[in-house]
This record gives structure tokens, sequence and C-alpha cells, in this order.
């Protein structure tokens, strides 16, 4: 009954959008949204993103917006859902936004979010939603980057970095157990490279890192010579000029749908819609894009990120049932195969 | 053998000055005074670690299950108890910390010893030095090594590598971990022993000179032996600290592949999902190893007093060295080198270079490399400057609230016969063995319930850290308490005066130094506390510990390093205050003794 409920108001949504978008300042937010989003002022925001590049789209937000100041809270996937979990068992939940990378996490919280959906609602693929109240407003993809300067005859693809030339710890890994984002990862290299995959490539002997952000600050530094790493977080360096090289594996491009959601007790909901409309539409998905190296869950690409030839590489988005259903085992799998202690 | 009798003679004169306590504390006004203090320990302290026990022994989260909603089973223990991995962290950490607590104890010992005791040359200058390494947040310090001592891209390798040295240096080993905790934890060793010495009446020592014991022999058998009490607070604690410490070993000890039990329960809190029950379990390994030790202090201080500081007047012998002043000097340089001015150019190294990939000694001095970025970057998020403000703010409100209560509780332990003043003393001691990634949850699932607006506000933050620190505070606080001789608090009850008015006229002016020092130890922890702001800070109260390590995590090594320098050059400059603050009213600051 609440699943037709919430059906029904997303289709109202659409339709009120639809019907106001002659009349609406802009494609993706109504005058009467603006303004009441205005009025409201503020709006607190908690991610899993990291705060450089949050930062960056709130600031590109607010060069519309002015009058709408974003608090962001970040914090790392699990301290996030127990605050989220904590903050509202007591009443207080703080956010009106919460972005999260894990999508299974969210999935049991999808009773705290409200019924809302972006103006363009229709041109997201359906697979990168795990609930009709959750929407993809960030999507994250994964590449391979070496620094020039120390491999000679850098790798072309996920197979080249089973290749003994790269043993001794050139190569920097993310553990399997860090996150939802690297579990997306591992599943892609068992069932798309092959079984043989992780024991191959386990046998170069890498060295596992917690998360992927120190990864691209040791391979920048030089302290790894090659890393898979999530695009947005070499790309934004490489962008900045750090010496490093990125390309996509032909073998496929493993992506990552974030979470997001307006929880139903949130103080400015104008506000957060508002932030969330723009997050969603081709224009700030194809800023994130651009800016950082994000890729998108819309069904038609506004645009790829630098290095990604769409017809050369496809993207790879784990199904949400296997998702869940094989990562315990395949986890444990991993850390016995990589020798990782949990 | 003479000069031993002399020794001997001399500790026992001093043992056998039994404390007497305060008159008429036993009536209804000192119950009263007890049962408040028993009930701000109790939401400060006891209520959290209900929580905590709570969690370890259920796979609940009690906000959100409610506190009917749980069973309790010893699931979590078996299973930690039983998982190698966890023995490995248990014993790396044990390994690690008593290696660096051995190495703080020489380092802390000996510079106390040079600048409070001896004729050495820049005495001033080497005591700052013994204390600047207070400023550097682990993290920091621990970023700061990677930098200089990588053994793949680390400075000094690059300097070797190019004088033709095969010899590397390896920060990422367990002989890295012990150094770097030994050289960062040595102030706490320092700061008490420091003022031990300087407290410390001399005519023992000369009365062992008198009979013939060598100035070694004197140090060894007289001096040493009276400031046990401070060594072994100092040894302790930096023990403690450096357990419960989780830049360092997440830094320096992950490449090496060296799990402690901190980063164990890091990674425990931050997987999706979050395994907080069993982080609490291995926190509670944590609480059992530093309890005990605890124990065994108060056991090894309560067999003697230490009572040092009488109603005369005395200034501390110092020694003269002869040329052998200049190699005391120059050790101090070498520790400050190491310790302050290599990891602050290598911070300023990557503060100021774009990137820092480094290939050799000429790409270092390549100065179209360096530039604002980090700097510019780190003042465009609107977080930074609140996330200072908002530190500032929590830590004068900890120094401040903090100290008063530390006040309260080391006085009613240490020099009243008061009701419950051992429950009082048993329960500030508690948090030590608490690790503060795992506390933070407590305080989570504690406060967030209570009614008001406590939650989201920066007293939340304040009151963590008053209760995590009390104990550091108190003992800091009683370290100085105890040198009180009693003789000055009955003269004043002689002449008249009430126990609050002698507190007022004899104790605080005398133990102003140990409480401004105490307030000042707990200002720096806590704008450096990260563990239990991880979950009590909102959008509203981020602070810079939690904002630095967003950095970090974030992978943006120039501005963490950016925001490392603005810390310490904003904590050195509130020291330096502190220190005039402690320094002025005094009239003479010279170390002339304390006259009754």
């Amino acid at each position: 009954m609440k699943k037709i409920l919430g059906a029904g108001v997303v289709a109202a949504a659409l339709a009120i959008a639809g019907a106001t978008a002659v009349s609406a300042q802009t494609e993706y937010a109504s005058k009467e949204l603006i303004d009441a989003a205005n009025k409201e002022g503020k709006l607190v925001l908690y991610t899993a993103n990291f705060t450089e590049p949050e930062q960056e789209n709130i600031k590109e937000f607010n060069k519309k917006f002015p009058g709408i100041k974003i608090e962001m809270l970040r914090a790392p996937g699990g301290q996030l859902i127990t605050r989220v979990k904590t903050e509202a068992a007591a009443g207080k939940l703080n956010a009106d936004i919460v972005d999260h990378s894990d999508r299974g996490d969210m999935l049991v919280m999808k009773d705290m979010f409200m019924d809302y959906a972006p103006p363009n609602a229709a041109d997201y693929l359906p697979d990168a939603q795990v609930a009709p109240n959750l929407w993809p407003r960030v999507t994250l993809v994964w590449a391979i980057a070496y620094n020039p300067a120390l491999v000679k005859n850098p790798p072309k693809s996920w197979a080249d970095l089973t290749k003994p030339e790269y043993g001794n710890k050139q190569i920097g890994q993310v553990f399997a157990p860090a996150g939802g984002t690297t579990w997306t990862r591992v599943m892609f290299e068992r069932k798309i490279l092959g079984e043989d995959y992780w024991p191959k490539q386990a046998a170069t002997k890498p060295a596992l890192f917690p998360s992927g952000a120190p990864l691209s600050d040791a391979l920048v530094r030089g302290e790894v010579a090659i890393a898979p790493l999530l695009y947005n977080v070499i790309y934004t360096k490489q962008r900045d000029g750090a010496p490093v090289e990125i390309f996509f594996g032909p073998e496929g491009a493993p992506a990552i749908p974030y979470s997001t959601g307006i929880p139903k007790t949130a103080k400015n909901p104008n506000a957060a819609k508002l932030y969330m409309n723009w997050c969603m539409s081709k224009e700030g998905q194809a800023f994130m894009i651009q800016t950082q190296g994000n890729l998108t869950s819309l069904k038609t690409p506004p645009v790829y990120p630098k290095n990604f030839d769409s017809k050369v590489v496809k993207v790879w988005l784990p199904k949400f049932d296997e998702f869940e259903s094989l990562r315990k085992d395949w986890v444990e799998d991993w850390n016995k195969i990589y020798g990782h202690r949990q | 053998m003479a000069a031993d009798a002399a020794v001997a003679s001399g500790v026992e004169s001093i043992a056998q000055q039994t404390a007497t306590k305060a008159p008429g504390s036993r009536g209804l006004l000192g119950w009263l005074w007890s049962a408040g203090l028993m009930l701000t320990l109790a939401f400060l302290v006891l209520y959290p670690v209900a929580m905590l026990l709570l969690g370890a022994l259920t796979n609940t989260n009690p906000v959100v299950d409610g506190f009917g909603v749980f069973d309790l089973s010893v699931q979590n223990f078996s299973e930690v108890l039983a998982n190698p991995n966890v023995h490995a962290a248990l014993i790396n950490s044990l390994v690690a910390c008593t290696g660096g607590t051995a190495l703080a104890v020489i380092i802390g010992l000996t510079f106390s010893w040079v600048v409070v005791r001896t004729d050495t040359p820049g005495k001033g200058f080497i005591a700052a030095a013994s204390m600047l390494p207070l400023f550097v947040p682990p993290l920091v310090a621990a970023v700061a090594w990677s930098i200089l001592a990588s053994p793949k891209t680390g400075l000094l390798n690059i300097l070797l590598n190019t004088v033709g040295i095969e010899w590397r240096f390896n920060a990422y080993t367990m002989t890295g971990l012990i150094v770097i905790f030994g050289i960062y934890y040595a102030p706490y060793v320092y700061m008490f022993t420091a003022s031990a010495l300087r407290n410390m009446d001399p005519s023992l020592e000369e009365a062992a000179e008198v009979s013939g014991a060598s100035a070694v022999r004197t140090m060894f058998t007289v001096t040493f032996p009276l400031i046990a009490p401070a060594i072994l607070s100092g040894m302790l604690l930096s023990f403690i600290v450096m357990l419960g410490i989780y830049g360092i070993p997440a830094v320096l000890g992950t490449p090496g592949d060296i799990a402690v039990l901190t980063t164990y329960i890091f990674k425990l809190t931050a997987w999706s999902p979050p395994l907080y029950n069993t982080a609490a379990a291995v926190a509670i390994i944590l609480m059992v190893v530093t309890g005990f030790l605890v124990w065994l202090q108060h056991k090894i201080t309560s067999r003697r007093s230490y009572t040092t500081v009488a109603g005369k007047a005395f200034r501390p012998a110092q020694l003269k060295l002869g040329p052998w002043r200049y190699v005391t000097l120059a050790l101090a340089i070498v520790y400050l080198l190491v310790v302050v001015v290599l990891p602050t150019l290598a911070l300023i190294v990557a503060a100021f270079r774009r990137f820092l990939f480094i290939r050799d000694l000429a790409s270092l001095f390549d100065m179209r490399q360096y530039g604002l970025l980090h700097f510019e970057r780190l003042f465009a998020n609107p977080l930074a400057l609140r996330s200072i403000w908002n530190t500032m703010e929590v830590g004068l409100i900890t120094a401040i609230v903090g100290g008063v209560v530390a006040f309260a509780i080391g006085y009613t332990i240490n020099r009243t016969t008061l009701p419950m003043r051992k429950s009082i003393d048993v329960i500030s001691t508690l948090p030590v063995a608490i690790p503060g990634l795992v506390i933070g949850v407590a305080y989570l699932w504690a406060w967030i319930g209570l009614p008001g607006g406590l939650y989201g506000t920066i007293w939340i933050l304040a009151l963590a850290f008053i209760a995590r620190f009390m104990p550091d505070t108190v003992k800091a606080l009683s370290t100085s308490l105890l040198q009180i001789h009693r003789e000055l608090e009955e003269a004043a009850w002689i002449c008249g005066k009430g126990l609050l008015g002698t507190i007022r006229s004899i104790v605080l002016p005398l133990a102003r130094p140990g409480v401004i020092a105490a307030m000042t130890l707990l200002f720096i922890l806590a704008i450096r506390e990260l563990g239990s702001s991880l979950f009590l800070y909102t959008s509203n109260s981020m602070v810079m510990a939690v904002l630095l390590l967003d950095y970090y995590e974030g992978g943006n090594l120039g501005i963490t390093a950016a925001f490392s320098i603005v810390q310490m050059i904003l904590l050195a400059v509130l020291i330096s205050v502190a220190n005039l603050l402690s320094r002025g009213g005094s009239g003479d600051s010279s170390g002339v003794g304390r006259a009754g």
C-alpha cells in the first residue's frame, strides 16, 4: 500500500514538475520551490563523499542559489550510518539530505526517507536505484592509474595487473572489506575477469590500503607505482597537475551509484529538494563529470569523463541482489587469497 | 657505604611523614560534597561506560533498538578472544607502547634533569624543545615522518642516496613505531619529572654528596627515587596515551601491515556495516590492560610518601658539568632537530609543494614546484575557519570546567578524609582505560537521548573531553598537590582558616603552576582529540582534528600539511600565553622554593 502510495506521489510530483516546466525558473526547479528554499535559507547535508569534491558542488550550486547555505557533515561509510541511525532513533536527525556510497546500508533505512523524485526521474537507469525514494546523486567509476616516472612499461588492462613484472608492492590495492565501493570492484574482478584473477593478482604481492584516497596520494608520491582507483579520487589530482596517467580497463569499468534521500524529518525540505534537483539535473551531473571525474546513472550521459571512451569501455553495474548476497562469502575468500587479516 | 646510609635515612625520614587529613570533613556538608562529585562522575563516566559495556555484551545499538530489546551474551568477547588477528594486534600494541615508553622515559628524564639540575647553557631553549612535541598532533607527526622516512620516497633516504649510502631509513616498521612513539610522548614524562625536580628539597642530595656519593650515584639513589611518583605518573600516562593513539600506527603501521588495537578498532567502526559491538569488546581488552597498569601504579605510589615541598625556602642545587655541559646541549639540539625541525621542514615542503613526488635532491629544490595552492584551498573551505573557532572554544571550556572539576576531585582524594573518596578516585581514573574511538560512540549513545539541546552543540564535545581526560588532569594535579607539605595547611588551620579558606590562601597559590599546567595539558589534549569527536561533532560544531583527518583520508596530503602548520602555530601561541599566565603574578619565577 505504502509502495503504491509512494509511486503515486512520485508520479504526481513528475506531473507537477512537467506542468510547471514552462513557468519554472529553471528546468529542475519551479519558482515556488526556489522561493520556499530561499525562505529556509540553509540545509544540512550528511555525506560519505569526500569533502573537497562536495565543496566544489556546493560552490557551484551557490553560484546559482547564493541564498542557501549548505552545512556539510562528512564521515566514512560505517560511521555515517551509525550516526544517522542513532540520531534518527533519538528523534534528533539533523540531516536534510543523507548521501551514502553503500546502497545496501541505505536500503535498510528507506522508510526513514520521504517520497521524493527529481523532475528528470525518468531519465535515470532503474538499476541504479534500490528504492523509489533513494537516488543516485553521485555515480563513481573505477579506473587504473600509474605514475609514468616509475613505470616504464605501463599496464593497459585489468588483466595486466596480474603480470609478475609489477610484483614486489609496485601495485597498491584497497582491501575488499573497506566498503561498498571496493566491494563493487572486487565483485567485478571475480565475475568478469575470472575466478583465477584474484590468486594471480595476489601473487604480485600488492600493497594493501584501507581506503582509496590515501592510496591515490601514495601513487602521486611514488610509494606505489600502479593502482586501481576510483576515478574521481585520482582525476582531481591529475587535473591539478599531478604526475599520473589514468585509463579505463577495456574489460569494463565498475560503477557505483550512491544512494541519496531526503529524510521525512528534514527541517529544510525545500532547500534539500532544490539541491537534490540541481545535483540530479543534466547540468549538475555534467558538472560533476567534468570537474570531478564522476560518471552518471543517467540513461544518456550528457558527457563522459576525460579519458573515458564509451565505444571501448563498458560500464559495469553490479546486480543489487548479488551485491548483497555474495558479499560476505566473497570478501572472506578475498581476505584469504590476499592474506589480509580481518 | 656511608652514602648509602645517608640516602636510606633521607628517604626514610620522608617516608615517616605520614599525612594528616583536613579537620571536620565528615559532616553533612562533606557528605553532600562527595555525593555531588559522585553524581558528576556518574553522568560523565559511569553512564557512558555502562553503555560501552552494554554494547560489548550485545549486538544492538541501545538508542536504535531500545534498552529492553537486547540479549546479553559474551559472544562478542569469545569471538574477539579467539581471533588470532586480535592477538597479533594486542601483542603489537604492547611491544610498540612498551618500547615507546622506555624511550620516552629516557628522553624525558634526561632533559628534565638537564634543565632543572645542571648548568647546561640555553636551558630555556631546552625546556621549550622538550615540550614542543606536545603541539604536534599524532596524525601530523606520523605524516611528517612518513614524508621523511618512507623507505621508497622518504626525504632522508633521498639524501642518503645522493651521498651514495646504501642504508635506508624505514618508518614503516615496529622500530619506526617505537621511535616515533618515544620521541613524541617524552614530554609527558618531562612535564611530570621537571616539576618534581624543581620542587624537590635539595638537602637530601646534599646529604648524599657530603657523605661521599658521586653525582651519578646521588642521581640514581636519591634524586630519581624521590621523584618516583612523577616518573611513574609520566610513564603510565605516556604508555596509556600511546595505547589509545590512532594517527601514528594508522599512517606508519598500515604500509608495513603492523596492526595495533586502535587501528583494528577503527577498521571495525569504519566498515560497512560497522561492527561497533565487536569494537567495544576489543576496547574492553584495552581497558583491562590499562586498568591493570593503573592499579599497579596506585600500589607502588601508595606505599610511600613523596612530600618534597616543605615550609622551607630552597633553591635546587645545580650540578656543574664542566665541558660536558656542551654535550648535554648538543643532545638537546639533536632532539629538537629530530622531533621538531626535520618534521616541520617536511610539513613545510608538503604544504607548499604542489605534489610530493620528489625524485632527487635537485627536484626537492626546484622552486617552480612550490606555491600557496594548499593554503588557498584550505581557507577557501568555510569549514576550516569555523573548525578553528570551534576548537578554540571547546578547548577553553574543557580546560576551565575540566580544571575546576579535576581540582575538586584531586583535592578530595588527596587531602581530605571525606566519605566515598576511594570510589571517587577509582571512577575518575576509569576513562584512562577507554580508547577514544570507542568511547565516542558510547557518549553518543549515552547523551543523545537527554532532554534539552546538548546534542549538536560544542558543549557535548567539551563534556566528552572533560570526562575522557579527567584521569590525566587529576593525575597531573595530584602530583603537585602531593608535593605540598601538610604543615603548610596545618599552619593555616591553626591560624583559624577553614577548609575553603585554606584552599584559597595556601593550596591554590602553591599549586598554581600545577593547576595551570594541568589546564594547559587539558587544552592541548582537547584540541588534538579525534576519537571521541568523531561521533559528537555536527555540521555546526566541526573541530580541527576531525577536519584534519578528513583531509588526510581524502588523500589531500598537501592540505593536511598546511592545516597542520596552522594548528601548530595556533597551539604554540596559546601555550606561550598560558606560560605567561602561570608565571605572571607570582613575582619571582626563578625557582626559589615556596616559603610557608
